[in-house]
């Protein structure tokens, strides 16, 4: 193979085309750190001319910022919890065997993957209303966007259990265990590691939930961020820096723990998505 | 009574407690509504017969009004411009980018892996990001796009009626973009070398191998990703209430955000309900690709 190009050379322009795709969010921070005639100069300044970080706190007090994420907080741990602790147990059994009622387990759970959350809701939410769930809004925000999370952890996760070796729970069967007993101290240290990405996941994205909590939390107490974020925005908004630094606040633990285990999630999704 | 804990413990009931107690949550709280949403579409839903279970049945009349709403036609073709046009958008471009980071270069797979943060960032912040950028009067990208000389006029990308939709495709590609390229990569990743290296020596060119051993060798991933792709685009809901809301005039609506307005501003449940539905027999024809694109790996 005859190479014109060196590898330096394709690496400056993968860093070029990072840097393009990322360009959004290095504007939102920029943005962010403007002050409010600047923000609308003519044409716009790529750095700030003094860079204020004075609407932080600003934000962070006038629009509540500790009652939503706290909110976001509690929700996207409560989706978490029972997507991981229902989840796991039955990914782990569409790994492990192969027949027809695996098969058509594994047909619901694809299927159920694909609902849009915005057919679900009004159908949720008026069930809702008729068991009277809705007097405990998060509560009921939360077992909608479990059900939401589950399947597509289900599906991650069973590809994790799938590179368990057999042999490992075969032979401590053999050495007396019980399916209980092989299943927590021999598959579930080995696959811990893929269930924790998976959860981590999970999180990341019920921390967003957005639909649900919109439409069935109704006191802006139990609101998380990005009910708080959309109440911000409104069509006539131009507090854009205000805006900004907002979604800087939401986002910038995500990023962080994204960019920390982008090696994780990246190979757990690859292995996941596909299968 | 005994045997049962026996099974539970060491036999088939343990395997069946486990996939159960899943699949008893999905079913209630997600095969259940699916059900409940069709049985309303054919009910009379108002505010007054909300809390109750039987309501009077009107057959296909919800059906009939939704049609003949206003808007129907117009946020059917919205929908078709979003959806065709985000995944159009999203495969292209992840293909692209996927090739090119399927050459070997120190820190590939790093940078690669960076795009992905578009997709873990909650979809609300993306659409903030993106209304700002796509503002008429001070956005950045009116101001890069009169740089390069493309446009001489701002464009005023949320409050036309021409440019409303393609607004939302251009947040929604950025969005989906880096989730295609990264399982179009994972697909390429999979082709054995040497089958290139045969083709080289037989003296294709990269064009023809990319048309007779890259495309034919990634069709089940093509098919998997470009179904997720419209499973993904048809779920797209939180870049609307960021960006247009539907606006101007339901230029930018789209089924999924009209069918939660009907119900949730206008609280006409029926109404959404029936559009909900009407919705979910496209999303079944995408889930029925999918499946069937994943089936030889469900099969084993």
């Amino acid at each position: 193979m005859t190479k014109p190009y060196t590898p330096w050379f394709l690496l400056a322009v993968a860093l070029a085309l990072a840097a393009v795709y990322l360009f959004p969010l290095y504007w939102m921070y920029v943005t962010s750190l403007k002050g409010s005639s600047e923000i609308f100069a003519n044409p716009p300044t790529f750095w700030p001319r003094d860079p204020d970080t004075s609407v932080y706190p600003e934000v962070w007090a006038r629009r509540t910022m500790p009652v939503y994420l706290w909110n976001s907080v509690v929700i996207a741990s409560g989706v978490t919890a029972i997507t991981v602790i229902l989840g796991t147990g039955c990914a782990y059994v569409l790994a492990r065997y192969r027949n027809v009622w695996i098969d058509i387990g594994l047909f619901c759970v694809l299927m159920l993957q694909v609902l849009p959350a915005s057919v679900m809701v009004t159908p949720l939410f008026v069930g809702f209303n008729q068991v009277g769930l809705l007097s405990y809004p998060r509560t009921a925000v939360v077992l909608a966007a479990a059900a939401k999370a589950m399947p597509f952890f289900v599906v991650l996760v069973r590809a994790t259990f799938m590179s368990v070796p057999r042999e490992l729970e075969e032979a401590a069967l053999v050495d007396g265990n019980s399916r209980i007993g092989a299943f927590f101290s021999i598959v579930l240290p080995l696959a811990r590691n893929g269930i924790l990405v998976c959860a981590i996941l999970t999180f990341m994205s019920a921390f967003g939930e957005y639909i649900y909590s919109k439409s069935i939390i109704q006191s802006p107490n139990l609101q998380p961020a990005s009910v708080g974020l959309s109440g911000f925005l409104g069509p006539n908004s131009s507090d854009w820096s205000g805006i900004m630094a907002y979604s800087a606040i939401y986002v910038t633990p995500i990023l962080a723990a994204f960019v920390i285990l982008q090696r994780r999630i990246v190979s757990g999704l690859t292995s996941g998505a596909l299968k | 009574m005994s045997r049962i804990l026996n099974a539970l413990r060491d036999g088939v009931g343990f395997d069946i407690l486990l996939v159960g107690a899943a699949l008893i949550f999905l079913l209630a709280l997600a095969g259940a509504p699916l059900l409940y949403n069709v049985l309303m579409s054919f009910q009379q839903v108002d505010m007054f017969t909300l809390g109750a279970l039987f309501r009077p049945f009107v057959g296909f009349d919800n059906y009939v009004a939704v049609v003949r709403q206003p808007e129907f036609w117009l946020v059917t073709r919205n929908t078709f411009i979003f959806v065709f046009g985000s995944m159009a958008g999203q495969f292209v471009l992840g293909f692209a980018l996927a090739l090119f980071f399927a050459q070997r270069f120190p820190g590939a797979a790093t940078i690669r892996g960076l795009f992905l943060v578009s997709w873990v960032m909650p979809g609300l912040v993306v659409g903030a990001i993106w209304s700002w950028i796509l503002a008429g009067d001070f956005g950045v990208l009116n101001v890069i796009l009169k740089t390069f000389g493309i446009i001489d006029t701002n464009i005023f990308w949320k409050s036309d009626p021409n440019f409303s939709i393609w607004a939302v495709v251009i947040a929604n590609i950025w969005l989906g973009l880096a989730f295609n390229m990264l399982l179009l990569s994972v697909g390429l990743a999979a082709i054995p070398r040497d089958l290139y290296e045969a083709a080289e020596l037989d003296g294709a060119n990269a064009f023809q191998r990319f048309w007779t051993i890259t495309l034919p060798m990634m069709r089940s991933t093509i098919g998997a990703v470009l179904s997720l792709g419209l499973i993904g685009t048809l779920q797209q809901f939180d870049l609307f209430p960021a960006l247009t809301e539907g606006g101007p005039a339901n230029t930018s609506n789209v089924a999924g955000f009209w069918s939660w307005q009907l119900s949730f501003q206008l609280y006409d449940f029926a109404k959404g309900a029936t559009v909900s539905v009407m919705m979910f027999l496209l999303v079944l024809f995408a889930s029925v690709v999918y499946v069937r694109s994943t089936r030889h790996e469900v099969r084993g």
